[in-house]
């Protein structure tokens, strides 16, 4: 019980920190590196608001949802559980190219720029294009509202088709 | 009856139609494009799919009978692998055997080393197909002496030992703490305190030398660089491997692990020869066990030391604080055993292939003045003087181009493991599920096609023009990729980068005259043949 309550207390105050940068703390501790826990629009100090993706999938299958401020691509397609096939298989740690998608130019040019490590990524996606991202790297803004994004045509990935199989 | 036969047969017909075309559509060719050359890297478009089904039915037919079985496949005889392992010490040269092999017997090829059956892949192709068509929990391979052992002593498996399910559990908890770029940067300030001790224990080392300058073997100064930099990390806390006495302890961890890699040879030899011949042999089994329970050891006294500390702050209700190892106590999302084995291995795992990385990377500097003062100019630009962080190295691409260049031309894992989870079509034949793959990174990283002039070192071929220009691909791929790949990337990119860029800001690293030409070996990782010996002179 004691044990519980410790992790409480330590989620508590580590959700604090998230949310005031400014805590003085030495550099590497924990709750720096585990997921932020608080979103992008509550550091902001903006109430979240609805944005509509339409997602064209594999088969050319248009979903369209609405989505948080804050959220990764890579977030949406799981929590509205898209059917993408072998879609974002390292959980958004830029460790494969599987959450590959392809943006409208005129999205495209106005997203933030690409790390250094997202580029080496999309280096390995299949069927590149010269406005694709990695979902798992692109927030989910208000301006947004109402882009289309493209999955790849084939991902090479067998592991939708598994999945597909096992849930029959 | 008649009919039904004639039913029977227009369906069996119909099927093999069916399958042929499905196999055709599996087989297609991926397209092959040169590393930084068009966007067009082997897309199906839906056209390709209709002119394929425009072909007749006898034409298909045709097609996919090439198709090939396992039978026809190319590769050494038995006899040809065990003398040239047994015999020529083949365990020392996969990397030229890889290549060898590759040019003999075509980009696909298949071996039998003792019981085990394998099929070798060298082209980057067909390595990313089998890379992109991964199930949930990709295999590596035969692990079956680490399990062993593990049985044994009542041991858990880690992340290196661990299939299935176990694995990815452990591997969905540690993914989400030292993967991401923006996760592992915070450890920057640890990191460069380790870095700090480097210089000043070069200061100390080349001082013992008659010319006052140079360095002797620089592989073991990086071992101890590498092994407090993740021991930092990991079990947050400091072991004294920089320091002029090394804390006992700590020393014997550095025995136990050369052991391992001391036994590495032998513990292959030990998987190609039977249980039973053990007590005939016993040497390498023993061997093997006693380095792990030596690694074991060092990891269970750190952790339960962590553990104790928090147990007393609890106690005092105290908040807690940490890194990794404290959150992994606190959140339990692992039992202990678990985490003892996860620290073994992920400590085991991200020592020699760092230092190695480095010593490389220094030896090549000294061998390519030139280059060296190109990177240096980088660095004193972006920084003038100044200590770098994790934020700084998208800023110093050549330092990125120089880690990048010297893991193309001394991959640590010459070659990467996969157990087939399906029947997979790769290069024409038909490997089935369960069928052990190397992937052959050594090869691939020196084929002309995927990078011009491949022996020349050239850490400017990783420079982009733009975020469009494309540089990297599956010919060079030395953390793996996908789910399966190097959990620990991040953490070694990060010692890596932030030791050469400040080694370079401090010294001008040269050849001596005690430096001879090195050649890499295979010893379970690509590892300098020989002793490393350079200069440091101070950058005035």
């Amino acid at each position: 019980m004691a044990y519980r309550m410790c992790v409480r207390v330590l989620l508590r105050s580590s959700s604090l920190l998230a949310c005031h940068p400014g805590s003085v703390r030495s550099h590497a501790e924990f709750h720096h590196t585990v997921p932020s826990l608080c979103s992008q629009s509550q550091l902001n100090g903006s109430s979240s608001s609805k944005v509509l993706v339409h997602f064209v999938n594999q088969s050319g299958v248009k979903s369209s949802v609405f989505v948080t401020e804050g959220e990764t691509l890579l977030d949406v397609v799981i929590k509205k559980n898209l059917d993408f096939s072998g879609f974002g298989a390292c959980e958004g740690t830029l460790a494969c190219s599987t959450c590959h998608l392809i943006f409208e130019e005129n999205v495209f040019d106005k997203l933030e720029p690409m790390v250094d490590e997202e580029i080496d990524m999309l280096d390995l996606a299949y069927g590149i294009t010269k406005t694709s991202r990695l979902g798992c790297q692109v927030t989910v803004e208000r301006w947004m509202d109402g882009m289309t994004v493209r999955v790849p045509q084939d991902i090479k990935d067998q592991r939708g088709k598994q999945e597909a199989v096992s849930s029959k | 009856m008649a009919l039904q036969s004639t039913i029977l047969h227009m369906a069996r017909k119909n099927l093999l139609q069916e399958s042929c075309r499905q196999l055709l559509i599996q087989t297609h060719g991926l397209h092959k494009s040169v590393a930084s050359g068009s966007l067009e890297i082997a897309a199906h478009s839906q056209a390709d799919l209709k002119e394929e089904s425009a072909v007749s039915p006898a034409e298909e037919v045709q097609k996919a009978a090439r198709v090939k079985s396992l039978k026809e496949m190319p590769g050494p005889s038995t006899v040809a692998n065990l003398l040239e392992f047994f015999y020529r010490d083949g365990f020392s040269r996969i990397h030229e055997i890889q290549m060898e092999h590759a040019k003999k017997y075509g980009k696909i090829f298949k071996s039998r080393f003792g019981p085990q059956f394998v099929v070798s892949i060298a082209d980057r192709d067909m390595v990313a197909q089998v890379l992109r068509s991964e199930s949930a929990t990709p295999q590596r391979g035969n692990m079956e002496s680490w399990k062993e052992y593990r049985d044994l002593r009542g041991r858990s498996t880690g992340l290196i030992s661990a299939e299935g399910d176990e694995w990815l559990k452990m591997r969905s908890v540690l993914r989400q703490l030292i993967m991401r770029p923006r996760d592992v940067a915070v450890f920057s300030s640890d990191v460069n305190d380790v870095v700090a001790d480097l210089v000043k224990r070069v200061k100390t080392l080349r001082s013992q030398q008659d010319d006052s300058q140079t360095v002797l073997n620089i592989n073991d100064l990086f071992f101890k660089y590498a092994m407090e930099g993740v021991a930092t990390i990991l079990y947050e806390t400091r072991l004294g491997c920089l320091e002029n006495e090394i804390p006992k302890m700590s020393q014997e961890y550095i025995t136990a692990l050369h052991l391992m890699f001391s036994s590495f040879k032998t513990t292959m030899y030990a998987g190609a020869i039977p249980k039973w011949l053990r007590p005939i042999i016993p040497k390498p089994w023993e061997e093997f066990c006693s380095s792990w329970d030596g690694l074991f050891k060092f990891s269970q006294i750190h952790v339960d030391k962590r553990l104790s500390e928090i147990k007393k702050q609890m106690e005092k209700s105290e908040e807690i604080k940490g890194g990794l190892l404290t959150h992994m106590l606190v959140t339990r999302e692992m039992n202990l055993e678990e985490i003892y084995a996860n620290m073994t291995e992920m400590l085991l795992a991200g020592v020699d292939t760092t230092s190695f990385t480095l010593s490389w990377s220094t030896y090549l500097l000294a061998r390519h003045p030139t280059i060296q003062q190109q990177i240096f100019e980088e660095v004193d630009r972006v920084l003038g003087g100044r200590v770098p962080t994790g934020e700084d190295v998208p800023y110093l691409p050549l330092i990125r181009g120089l880690v990048k260049e010297t893991l193309r031309l001394f991959p640590v894992l010459p070659g990467n493991g996969r157990v087939t989870h399906d029947d997979l079509i790769v290069g024409g034949y038909l490997i089935p599920k369960g069928t052990q793959l190397a992937l052959c990174h050594y090869s691939t990283s020196m084929d002309e096609e995927n990078f011009p002039r491949p022996e020349e070192f050239r850490p400017d071929r990783w420079i982009r023009k733009d975020a469009s220009d494309r540089v990297d691909n599956f010919g060079s791929i030395p953390f793996g990729y996908g789910i399966r790949s190097c959990i620990g990337r991040r953490i070694a990119e990060l010692e890596m980068h932030l030791a050469l860029t400040q080694l370079l800001q401090n010294f001008h690293i040269e050849v001596s005259p005690q430096t001879t030409e090195v050649h890499a070996k295979t010893h379970g990782l690509l590892c300098p043949g020989a002793s490393i010996n350079l200069r440091f002179t101070d950058r005035k």
